[in-house]
């Protein structure tokens, strides 16, 4: 019964979907605030102390706005897979470590670093079919631009994060990220390129500047949201920003040695999950820049940019690690 | 050129030396062509500035005003009312084409063997006879004409071709315009243009309004550029007057003709950040547009339509007690040029979607007649303020700005540059300005005459042709505003490049169709 109970306090509550809710809301309105400083200009002020209530007041805002269905759209596609593709976003958030253990099971199986990436791709398709679903021109091309990205990005995404799994000798998250604390290194130390790739890979993942060609606006309106309206269009942002939490979460685990740091007093948990928010913080803050100091590649940069450079280069930084670690690490005894 | 052309057809041709430019030639209907074919021969820089239709009781005139590398003339003809037909000239300059489809639409000429005829002002189902530029037009009739009905989209009879509608509303553009962009997979092979969404009849409805009326009018064209269409029509005016203004005056026009280009310029290049997706640049170059809107409105009273020019000279004189507050203003925009020009020649991202975009060649920009920053970023040297320096332009030393890419890239430096030289000419002007009136008091009523004024707004030439009847009301006021001027170049550049160039290729046109649509 404890058991039950306490399971369902970690689902529902902490560190499961209470919590992953706030902290995406809190990631949003710190994208939006770093973008506004760099920008020069203020930001959300208004809902709450330095407007950090503003991206639940927009959720809020949206949700009791006109739901409107266009006739042409195909109906049940359109309706739900923004709910599911949030579903989906949050699931594969409860594989990973946060508090020292994800939400689900203490240590996770080997192997659930591919299904939550394929999560992520389910998402990016589910984005897709909701965009194609509204049968709208502006949402159609977003839409197939989503597809072309994320079929281009996915293979370095999935190839660059192998580098720390092979390090580690682990296809588990929980175990790539306490190999980094045992160790006292992090990837980001020991795989440094690999850090950068995957920070470019993200940011295109992401659909961030300057990879953001489905979100055009000068071309494409709305890209794929063009048709949403009211709870629909709430779910999607929401999506995103999960999204972008999801992403953070991944580059924390894999090259900044996860939830693990030092615990000073009392319980571990609360130092985990200090030292995963920092560390996540500091992530959205490198991609809030990277998105601020760049202009928006065009859909064919984006592409030649992916299949010329970044796939090969995916592959160069794992053949470079598998060498570095046989010849190099596992010698030295890292 | 005036000699060449006396020369070659006597006494065919009528020249009336000082008139409308270097000289108004007058002819017979037809033989306008070969007038402009010995111009076009005779020198490689001819092009046309604009076309204007006037209602003349049983004609109707139609005046070309063309542009040689040395001097500015009209060719006047004359078509019959009853029989409104008038040969081409497309096929000799095509940067005619849309002053034609202008002058069709607004005066019912015929213009025979034009390549794309067919309404491009008035909307599809405008009724037949009715030419709202004409004097037997009441301003009610044009007032009940119906709402326009939707239009049928012409497919392309190719199935491979895709045909995309951008605008009216489309958020590349900030105004109703409309262009339908023919694409195969992502080039683009075809772009047809349209106009007029938001004609609001300026020109006709100066017809019926005092002078000092008309030149709040004219300064409703364009928010922007307020201080260039009062004083387009300003000049004009003071040259059917034969007036001298002050020369304090002049000094203070310049002024804020500058202040004018400089925000228009700040602006554009902000939008164009925006454009290609790089809103930090967007935010910051607006930013720094403010401060020069609070000096348009410490010299003119006002932050955006400044109302400061006027006919005999400007409306307030500026302090002695501002003029520090200016140079400290234009100090600290100076100093943040050289961050913006560091972007500009290193910013990898911007340098790919700006360079090599939107290529327009020097023989293509002469041979559409193109003016302005489009003009000068492909090579092609005009800039009326040094080629015919009107008001205070003559004594003020300034750099005229030429680029020779013609790419996207280019036209946004000339803009760069060019803000640092409107700070160089505001800085001399108020360090130079003489004392002494700044204004004179000029009869309401103007005398029976006609006069063009050519003046560099921010966006290129503009062009203004009034024509008095000797009341206090002009009798046609034409203005050709430099975007319609600009259109044509877009239309061949963005042929060949993809689809998603088109935003970034357009906004470096600095396009603004509200002027467009007077």
């Amino acid at each position: 019964m404890i058991d039950f109970l306490m399971l369902t306090f970690r689902i529902l509550i902490f560190p499961g979907f209470a919590f992953l809710l706030l902290l995406t809301l809190f990631c949003d309105w710190m994208e939006r605030k770093i973008e506004a400083r760099l920008q020069n200009r203020v930001g959300p002020m208004v809902a709450g102390p330095g407007g950090i209530l503003q991206p639940l007041a927009d959720f809020i805002k949206l949700l009791t706005k006109e739901d409107i269905t266009p006739r042409a759209a195909k109906k049940t596609i359109f309706k739900f897979a923004p709910l599911v593709a949030f579903t989906i976003m949050i699931f594969a958030l409860c594989f990973i470590p946060i508090d020292g253990a994800s939400v689900l099971s203490a240590n996770g199986f080997s192997g659930d670093l591919i299904i939550i990436l394929s999560f992520a791709t389910i998402t990016s398709f589910l984005l897709f079919l909701a965009g194609w679903a509204s049968c709208n021109p502006y949402g159609t091309i977003g839409s197939a631009r989503v597809l072309t990205q994320f079929l281009g990005y996915d293979i370095p995404l999935f190839l660059i994060a192998l580098t720390p799994a092979f390090i580690a000798g682990s296809l588990q998250i929980a175990n790539i990220a306490l190999f980094q604390s045992t160790h006292l290194w992090p990837f980001i130390i020991l795989a440094p390129w690999a850090f950068v790739l995957f920070i470019i890979t993200m940011q295109a993942e992401l659909e961030k500047d300057p990879f953001d060609v489905p979100h055009s606006e000068s071309e494409l309106v709305g890209g794929l949201e063009t048709e949403f309206t009211g709870a629909k269009l709430a779910f999607l942002h929401l999506t995103r920003d999960v999204q972008v939490v999801f992403g953070s979460a991944l580059v924390v685990e894999l090259f900044l040695g996860g939830p693990y740091g030092p615990v000073f007093f009392g319980a571990s948990w609360f130092w985990f999950t200090l030292w995963f928010v920092l560390k996540l913080l500091v992530v959205v803050t490198i991609s809030e820049y990277i998105t601020v100091v760049f202009a928006r590649f065009r859909i064919d940069q984006v592409l030649s940019g992916n299949w010329r450079i970044l796939l090969p280069a995916a592959l160069l930084s794992l053949m470079f690690t598998v060498a570095l670690v046989t010849w190099v690490y596992h010698p030295l005894g890292v | 050129m005036i000699g060449l052309i006396k020369s070659t057809f006597g006494d065919k041709v009528q020249i009336q030396l000082g008139q409308l430019g270097a000289a108004a030639i007058t002819v017979n209907n037809g033989l306008h062509r070969d007038v402009l074919k010995t111009m076009l021969a005779a020198d490689g820089k001819t092009g046309i500035t604009a076309i204007t239709g006037l209602d003349l009781g049983a004609t109707i005139g139609v005046y070309y005003h063309i542009h040689t590398s040395d001097v500015f003339v009209t060719i006047k003809t004359e078509v019959r009312k009853e029989n409104p037909k008038t040969q081409t000239i497309v096929d000799l300059h095509p940067g005619a084409a849309f002053h034609e489809l202008e002058v069709a639409d607004l005066l019912g000429v015929v213009f025979e063997g034009h390549p794309t005829p067919g309404h491009f002002v008035l909307s599809e189902n405008w009724p037949q006879g009715v030419y709202p530029l004409r004097k037997d037009v009441k301003v009610n009739e044009i007032k009940n004409v119906p709402t326009p009905a939707s239009e049928t989209i012409k497919l392309p009879e190719n199935e491979r071709l895709v045909k995309i509608i951008i605008g009216p509303q489309h958020p590349a553009l900030l105004e109703p315009e409309k262009f339908a962009v023919t694409v195969d997979g992502e080039t683009v092979t075809k772009v047809e243009p349209r106009i007029g969404y938001v004609h609001r009849g300026i020109e006709k409805a100066s017809e019926s309004r005092g002078y000092l009326q008309d030149v709040y009018l004219m300064e409703r064209i364009c928010g922007i550029c307020n201080s260039c269409h009062a004083y387009g029509f300003v000049g004009a005016v003071e040259k059917i007057l034969k007036t001298q203004v002050p020369p304090r005056a002049e000094y203070l026009r310049v002024i804020a003709l500058e202040l004018n280009r400089l925000h228009s310029h700040l602006l554009t290049l902000g939008h164009a950040g925006l454009e290609i997706g790089y809103e930090t640049l967007f935010q910051y170059f607006w930013r720094d547009r403010e401060p020069i809107m609070d000096l348009i409105e410490l010299t003119s009273g006002n932050r955006v339509y400044s109302s400061l020019i006027t006919i005999g000279g400007v409306r307030r004189d500026l302090k002695n007690t501002d003029i520090p507050k200016i140079k400290t203003t234009l100090k600290e925009l100076r100093a943040k040029l050289p961050f913006y020009r560091q972007i500009y020649e290193n910013e990898p991202t911007l340098k790919l979607r700006m360079k090599n975009v939107g290529v327009l060649s020097k023989q293509d920009a002469i041979n559409l007649s193109v003016v302005g920053p489009v003009a000068r970023g492909s090579g092609y040297d005009v800039d009326v303020r040094k080629d015919e320096p009107y008001s205070a332009y003559g004594e003020i030393p300034f750099k005229e700005i030429v680029y020779t890419t013609g790419d996207t890239w280019a036209r946004m430096n000339v803009r760069l540059d060019e803000v640092e030289e409107s700070i160089n000419i505001i800085e001399y002007a108020v360090d130079h300005i003489p004392s002494g009136p700044f204004r004179l008091e000029l009869p309401r009523s103007v005398p029976a005459g006609e006069a063009v004024h050519r003046l560099e707004a921010p966006r290129g030439e503009l062009f203004y042709y009034v024509r008095s009847n000797g009341t206090d009301m002009p009798d046609r006021v034409k203005v050709r505003t430099p975007t319609f001027a600009n259109i044509p170049s877009f239309l061949k550049t963005a042929i060949g490049e993809s689809i998603a160039d088109i935003p970034a290729n357009f906004v470096s046109l600095d396009p603004c169709f509200s002027c467009t649509d007077r």
